[in-house]
């Protein structure tokens, strides 16, 4: 029982070292592809892919949760006669933990299973080892440019759900359930700070790198065959999607201590 | 520097071989798959490495390229040690090598002309595009598929993909040139234009050879040398006629395409079940 455990526990430690090994390549590719314009073609292609491609689905999901809030949330504050405040309850939780989360979430399931299936085939097919027999760093050519596209598009990916948040929380509230347009805005412009947006955005960074470095490793290190590539995939999508949570509470408690140490905490209502 | 198992000489110059292996062993986990392996690949010259599905051949190949590191021993190229080199290093003496993987390997999202194209992009700052369009013709016209540019690798037969993969192959000019497989999974006749490219190459470039195979008649036409691999160790190395007249059984057995008498008899032993019998016995009851 315990010689299970302990092997177990080795291979734990050795995957986590490979995974930073990783990491660690894909950061220092990253940053020689930033320096060299002529890997730039390699990042833009990903961009369209990984950035311009997303934007419907991130879309719809943002003004869905914006709407869905809103139907959620009108009948407590009207019970209490707080309706008006509606605006400042889905903006701040639309621009500062739903509207980032949800989109990496979205992410992670568009991005990030794409990135793990294309890798693997690549990988069992030796498409990757071909990169390499030709003299080129295979963590250079397929990796950094798929990172700093995640990197660089999520935060803007993010905006774009947050803005369509605002908008479907918006209509709902105001057009479906008739609050006041003029105390909708004026509630939220007085709750919601650039600091709650920023937070949001930031967020998009590590959320971006998280769904990049995951999917991009189980690509590379994917088993033989379809069910190898078809496990690799659900790995990735499952490990991105707990990063996302943890580094979403990891920051939520970093951006809280940095906001209390500057700023006296305040009420929505 | 003698060729076969067990070679201890400690230096190696490149009049040894262009590509020298000493002593190597690979271990994947505790199963043993090349064994203290010592072999030099003459320059100029067709080494053609057979043996039985599973006996390492394919490992063997990606050391030579140092695509796999050994568990332990020594990979020279030129006589110069290169196993322990890290991967950026590894990244320009990879320059020297050509390598035709089993399956082509092409770059699915790329065309014909940008797969060729591509170890030229990776290693050189293009200037003049017309140039490197004549080059890309150039190499396709010599693996007789000038015209395919615009082709996409889903779109081209599976011989016609293995041309193209040797034309990027020898896109960079490369000093040596390995081939994994080159005509498995070909008809007789597609396989015998893959046999006539890797002999024009040889003959007309000067390349150094090494092919990784277990088709024979391939090995035959194209050999300088045939090295046989059995069971991770060197089994027999000479040219054609000494594997053709090579004494062991084992040797016999494989160049013949023979199965031997102990698998006969497990297959003898192991029976057969008939349609109604297996209806009989685990359908009705």
């Amino acid at each position: 029982m315990l010689e299970v455990i302990g092997v177990k526990a080795l291979a734990g430690f050795h995957n986590m070292g490979r995974f930073s090994r990783f990491v660690w390549d894909a950061m220092i590719a990253s940053f020689y592809s930033i320096t060299r314009p002529g890997t730039y073609p390699l990042i833009w292609t990903q961009m369209h892919i990984i950035g311009v491609r997303s934007v419907p689905v991130i879309m719809v999901t943002g003004a869905f949760v914006g709407m869905t809030l809103a139907i959620q949330a009108y009948d407590q504050l009207a019970g209490m006669g707080l309706e008006e405040h509606l605006g400042v309850l889905i903006n701040i939780s639309v621009v500062k933990e739903l509207g980032p989360v949800l989109a990496a979430v979205m992410l992670a399931g568009r991005i990030g299973g794409a990135l793990t299936a294309e890798l693997g085939t690549m990988k069992v097919t030796e498409q990757i080892e071909a990169v390499r027999s030709m003299g080129t760093d295979p963590v250079k050519y397929l990796v950094a440019p798929r990172v700093l596209a995640c990197l660089f598009l999520t935060p803007f990916l993010i905006i774009f759900a947050d803005l369509l948040g605002i908008i479907g929380g918006y209509f709902v509230s105001v057009v479906q359930l008739g609050i006041n347009a003029h105390a909708y805005w004026s509630f939220s412009a007085n709750g919601v700070e650039l600091w709650d947006v920023s937070i949001g955005v930031v967020k998009g960074f590590f959320f971006g790198c998280a769904i990049a470095a995951i999917s991009c490793y189980k690509g590379f290190t994917c088993r033989e065959g379809a069910h190898g590539v078809g496990q690799a995939c659900t790995e990735a999508f499952v490990a991105s999607f707990i990063s996302i949570l943890a580094l979403d509470f990891a920051l939520a408690v970093v951006a809280k201590t940095i906001y209390s140490t500057f700023w006296p905490l305040k009420s929505l209502v | 520097m003698g060729n076969g198992n067990g070679d201890n000489q400690e230096t190696v110059t490149e009049n040894d071989g262009v590509i020298v292996l000493k002593n190597v062993t690979k271990k994947f986990g505790e199963n043993v798959v090349l064994d203290d392996v010592s072999l030099s690949i003459e320059k100029g010259k067709t080494t053609v490495i057979i043996g039985p599905s599973g006996c390492g051949k394919t490992v063997l190949i990606k050391h030579l390229i140092v695509l796999l590191r050994p568990t332990s021993g020594k990979v020279y190229l030129k006589g110069r040690r290169i196993d322990d080199l890290n991967e950026n290093e590894l990244d320009k003496i990879r320059t020297n090598y050509g390598f035709l993987f089993q399956g082509g390997a092409l770059f699915d999202s790329l065309s014909v002309a940008e797969n060729v194209m591509f170890p030229v992009r990776q290693h050189y700052k293009i200037t003049d595009e017309s140039g490197i369009n004549e080059l890309v013709r150039t190499k396709l016209a010599m693996v007789g598929l000038d015209g395919f540019q615009d082709y996409y690798p889903a779109n081209l037969s599976g011989g016609q993909r293995k041309r193209v993969a040797l034309a990027r192959a020898i896109a960079l000019n490369p000093e040596v040139i390995l081939y994994d497989e080159p005509t498995t999974g070909l008809d007789p006749i597609r396989a015998d234009i893959i046999n006539e490219l890797i002999l024009k190459l040889q003959r007309g470039l000067g390349l150094t050879s090494v092919i990784v195979t277990h088709d024979m008649t391939s090995a035959y036409k194209i050999a300088d040398r045939i090295v046989m691999l059995h069971e991770g160790r060197i089994f027999a190395d000479g040219d054609t006629e000494h594997i053709r007249s090579h004494s062991d059984p084992v040797v016999q057995q494989f160049i013949n395409g023979r199965v031997s008498e102990d698998d006969l008899e497990v297959l003898r032993m192991s029976g057969t079940i008939s349609r109604s019998e297996f209806e009989h016995r685990y359908l009705e009851g």
